[in-house]
């Protein structure tokens, strides 16, 4: 396939993507309404508990990156829910089209999706609770940013795998799958406070290295060395992963039926 | 040439805890399809008509048995095959908020097409299948019938060699019915796509295929023309008389004729060969002093030949 091609049939899934996004009121709800409420809720609290704008700023963080991931994962995993739920998703992969094309192009979707969420939440959290999401600068915002965009992928292509592993019956794991690594990643406590055990998962997840380290710039010193270096690391490690199950789940429903079954 | 050389295909599909329960579905069919023909797979419910077109368009890998589509191995070879070949199911299903050109238009884009072409040819298969009105139609608000339409246009997208239809008139009108059947026709006369088409209209069967495989149970019990299968099936050719008196008893003991129904006024003598029992039965019946009032002779229907295989 040419490059041509290829940025093609990426393109063509990020419109179909976002034309289906921009129909459905139901997308509203995930890109403002729980994130707001989510971020006014956590921010509440922290004045409740009368904690110190480091500690608030740490928490807001947290509920910062759960939207942007939720957000961005669930449009990844889209590549596969929007053909499942139309049941048209025999025509799908009657096409010329590559796991990497599906997801890719979700992908993009999800990027821009959970950067509107970021800003408007970021924004909120400025107005509200004097939460300054610049303080750490650019070049750490983004590494942050990017950080939370790959775990969201690589998650959401996990979640594509499953479906088409399980078959609809596994949707359930779009909505759950994202909550069970956004606690194990310490999203609104450091690592060191979970259980042994549990803290060892915790250092097995990327997301876990990016919060560490752009929380470093609000006064909570980094737990890990090099935590950018190891979450891309890791990230690139699970996104292969990912994409390799993926294709073996795609290739086994080729193989049981399941492909078929889910169009009908 | 062949478009589809299909040898001892195998397919079973397995359920439950551990796969234990197994469900054959195809048993050693073997298929070949000539470039530029029309083919159709027949058989009742569960035959194995929709598994073996789906082998053959590379939704389902084979469990046995060898698969050239227009000379690409379909496993291994899947991916340059899938640019080659499109299908259209008689169920279809699109993206639900998604409009006709929009549907038609994301296709085109998977298949390499963009801008001016792009544009071009979703007008041109927007024209083709009637759809001009519906083109920015949300998908979910279309009827059956339109449905197929978005169906038939978008399996038309990539200008493919072999187009597979699976029961394409299912839930028609009437009229869209012929409309699209034409189109079909139209198709291989215009394109020369090789067309493999399964059906549960036997009259829709006889009209557009050139050849008819019959399957059930997962094999291919009879292949051939649909004449060649009529001929195949022995079920003989219908002589109808219109007789006064009406009754004649004798007719069904005649030499040659396999059995006798009255219906309707007519006397249908089922015989083996209508050419040399035709003027031996008006002979007889002339010398019997009965008036002959009508006669029609016509060959069995492809209905009859299904039903009768189907047995």
């Amino acid at each position: 396939m040419s490059w041509r091609n290829e940025l093609l049939a990426v393109w063509a899934v990020t419109l179909r993507n976002a034309l289906m996004g921009a129909r459905n009121v139901f997308f509203f709800f995930e890109l403002l309404f729980w994130p707001v409420v989510g971020v006014l809720s956590i921010g509440l609290m922290s004045r409740f508990l009368e904690l110190t704008p480091a500690q608030a700023s740490f928490v807001l963080v947290g509920t910062i990156a759960l939207s942007v991931i939720n957000v961005c994962q669930l449009e990844v995993a889209y590549a596969v829910l929007l053909d499942v739920w139309s049941k048209s998703l025999k025509h799908q992969f009657l096409a010329p089209i590559g796991i990497r094309h599906l997801t890719l192009g979700s992908w993009v979707v999800g990027m821009v999706r959970s950067s509107v969420v970021f800003l408007l939440l970021a924004a909120l959290g400025w107005w509200a609770f004097d939460f300054e999401v610049l303080r750490p600068g650019w070049l750490a915002l983004a590494t942050f940013l990017l950080g939370c965009f790959l775990t969201a992928w690589v998650v959401g292509v996990a979640v594509c795998a499953l479906i088409t592993l399980f078959g609809n019956r596994a949707e359930a794991f779009a909505w759950a799958t994202v909550n069970l690594v956004l606690v194990l990643a310490g999203i609104y406590y450091p690592v060191s406070v979970l259980p042994g055990w549990i803290a060892a998962i915790a250092r097995a997840i990327p997301l876990t290295y990016f919060l560490d380290a752009y929380r470093s710039y609000y006064g909570f010193p980094s737990e890990f060395a090099a935590p950018v270096a190891t979450g891309l690391a890791l990230s690139v490690l699970y996104g292969a992963l990912a994409h390799w199950a993926f294709l073996a789940a795609i290739q086994r429903a080729r193989r049981t039926g399941l492909l078929l079954k889910m169009s009908e | 040439m062949l478009a589809i050389d299909a040898r001892d295909v195998e397919k079973t599909f397995r359920s439950g805890w551990f796969g234990r329960r197994e469900t054959p579905a195809l048993r050693g069919v073997s298929l070949t399809v000539e470039r530029g023909s029309i083919v159709g797979v027949l058989g009742p419910n569960g035959a194995g008509k929709t598994t073996l077109l789906s082998i053959l368009a590379t939704l389902l890998t084979p469990d046995r048995g060898r698969v050239l589509v227009l000379g690409h191995d379909v496993v291994r070879e899947a991916g340059a095959l899938r640019r080659r070949l499109n299908m259209a199911s008689g169920r279809p299903s699109f993206l639900w908020s998604l409009r006709v050109g929009e549907i038609i238009a994301f296709y085109g884009r998977l298949y390499g097409l963009s801008g001016a072409r792009l544009r071009r040819r979703v007008d041109t298969l927007i024209e083709l299948c009637e759809l001009g009105s519906y083109r920015r139609v949300p998908y979910s608000d279309l009827s059956t019938g339109l449905k197929q339409r978005v169906a038939l246009a978008k399996s038309l997208v990539n200008d493919p060699e072999l187009l597979f239809l699976d029961e394409p008139t299912l839930g028609l009108d009437p009229d869209v019915s012929v409309r699209v059947r034409e189109h079909i026709a139209r198709l291989r006369r215009e394109q020369g796509i090789t067309i493999v088409l399964t059906t549960h209209y036997m009259r829709e069967a006889d009209e557009l295929c050139d050849e008819i495989a019959f399957i059930k149970a997962g094999r291919i019990l009879s292949r051939g023309t649909p004449g060649e299968l009529k001929r195949q099936i022995r079920l003989g050719e219908v002589i109808a008389l219109r007789l006064d008196p009406p009754a004649v008893t004798w007719l069904a003991e005649a030499p040659g004729v396999l059995r006798c129904v009255e219906a309707d006024g007519w006397v249908e003598c089922t015989v083996d060969e209508a050419e040399k029992r035709l003027p031996e039965l008006l002979r007889a019946l002339h010398n019997d002093g009965v008036v002959i009032r009508n006669v029609q002779v016509r060959e069995p229907e492809l209905e009859e030949v299904f039903v009768e295989l189907a047995k």
